[in-house]
């Protein structure tokens, strides 16, 4: 009990320790949990998918429904323009979606806890974003910086808020999304050491709490892949449609 | 449904998928709304706006931190550059909550 920590689900292990040219690249749970996430999204969706039938069985509308979301996502929040991108949100959704969930299985280890992961997800989106911005409007895209009917004596400031506000995207889009899951976690973590520590007289009290705690992560580990997904095309939309 | 080998063009599929979409529309009335309505949506909001306003001022402050470090202006562009940040989160959270009343 004394070496329960909260906070020691996240720990980082080497599972096959690898240096390459002095750079750390061991094999780590997070590796392997990222792996198996990749691995249960490709084996969900092809198998799923095998039959395709007219008629679909239920794995079938599973997959099928999970790429009627993002479509119809895509659809509503970029227009169609955005449907090429359509293999990066999906992508992005599952790899959140399967990350989260399996992170909810006791004794996993949850790779979105980590503000690394979910910062380099949120600058990939970002970087992104920004080229396919200047890709399709050129120098034009500078215009979201500059809102319009603003006086002028006003502009350089507005312009500055706007562009701090345009850099926060990712810092508010990783934070979101790992602070979610992190929070979360510990809660559980803290609750389930309550169990142990209050013992079978009241333990049950706390027991009773982790149980409806699961069912309210099972909710946010959904709901932050989903707007995880939902701000990448929020960007995504503001390189297409510049206005402010 | 067997697969196709090549793909059609993204014109024609755009079109065979709105002809479709109509037809299933015209069956059944409104269809796919996602789940925008999120369960638990009070502390989700609260969490949300709350991340919005924070980022800023994380931005602001630490981009303050930096000019100072380079520029050896400690601590002027720190202290402006957090009022900026805070500005800027403050524009964050008045988007999202303009977007999230616009979405119910």
């Amino acid at each position: 009990m004394e070496h329960h920590n909260p906070l020691e689900q996240f720990a980082i292990q080497r599972i096959v320790p690898l240096h390459i040219g002095g750079i750390d690249v061991s094999i780590t749970n997070s590796t392997v949990f990222m792996v198996l996430a990749i691995a249960l999204i490709t084996l969900f969706l092809t198998l799923a998918m095998r039959s395709g039938s007219l008629v679909p069985t239920r794995w079938q509308s599973m997959a099928e429904l999970s790429y009627e979301f993002i479509g119809n996502m895509i659809r509503e929040n970029v227009g169609n323009e955005g449907r090429r991108y359509f293999p990066f949100i999906f992508s992005l959704f599952m790899f959140v979606l399967f990350c989260n969930l399996l992170g909810l299985i006791p004794y996993s280890f949850t790779v979105t806890s980590h503000i690394i992961v979910t910062f380099a997800l949120a600058a990939v989106v970002f970087i992104g974003v920004t080229i396919i911005g200047f890709i399709r409007n050129g120098a034009g895209f500078l215009r979201l910086f500059v809102p319009s009917g603003v006086p002028i004596f006003l502009l350089p400031l507005i312009i500055v808020i706007e562009f701090l506000s345009y850099l926060t995207r990712p810092i508010s889009l990783s934070v979101r999304l790992f602070a979610n899951m992190m929070a979360g976690h510990t809660v559980l973590a803290v609750f389930g050491g309550f169990v142990v520590a209050l013992g079978i007289l009241a333990g049950w009290m706390p027991l009773a709490f982790i149980v409806a705690m699961i069912g309210l992560e099972l909710i946010i580990a959904i709901l932050q892949a989903y707007v995880f997904a939902i701000l990448t095309c929020i960007y995504l939309n503001d390189a297409f449609h510049v206005h402010h | 449904m067997t697969e196709d080998p090549s793909p059609p063009p993204p014109e024609e599929f755009a079109n065979r998928l709105r002809d479709l979409r109509k037809q299933v529309d015209g069956d059944n009335g409104a269809v796919d709304k996602p789940a925008a309505a999120a369960p638990g949506s009070a502390m989700g909001l609260a969490f949300r706006v709350g991340i919005e306003l924070a980022s800023g001022l994380v931005l602001g402050g630490g981009l303050g931190w930096l000019l100072d470090r380079w520029w050896h202006t400690s601590p002027a562009m720190l202290i402006l550059f957090f009022f900026l940040g805070a500005a800027a989160g403050m524009v964050n959270v008045f988007r999202t909550a303009r977007e999230i009343n616009r979405r119910d």
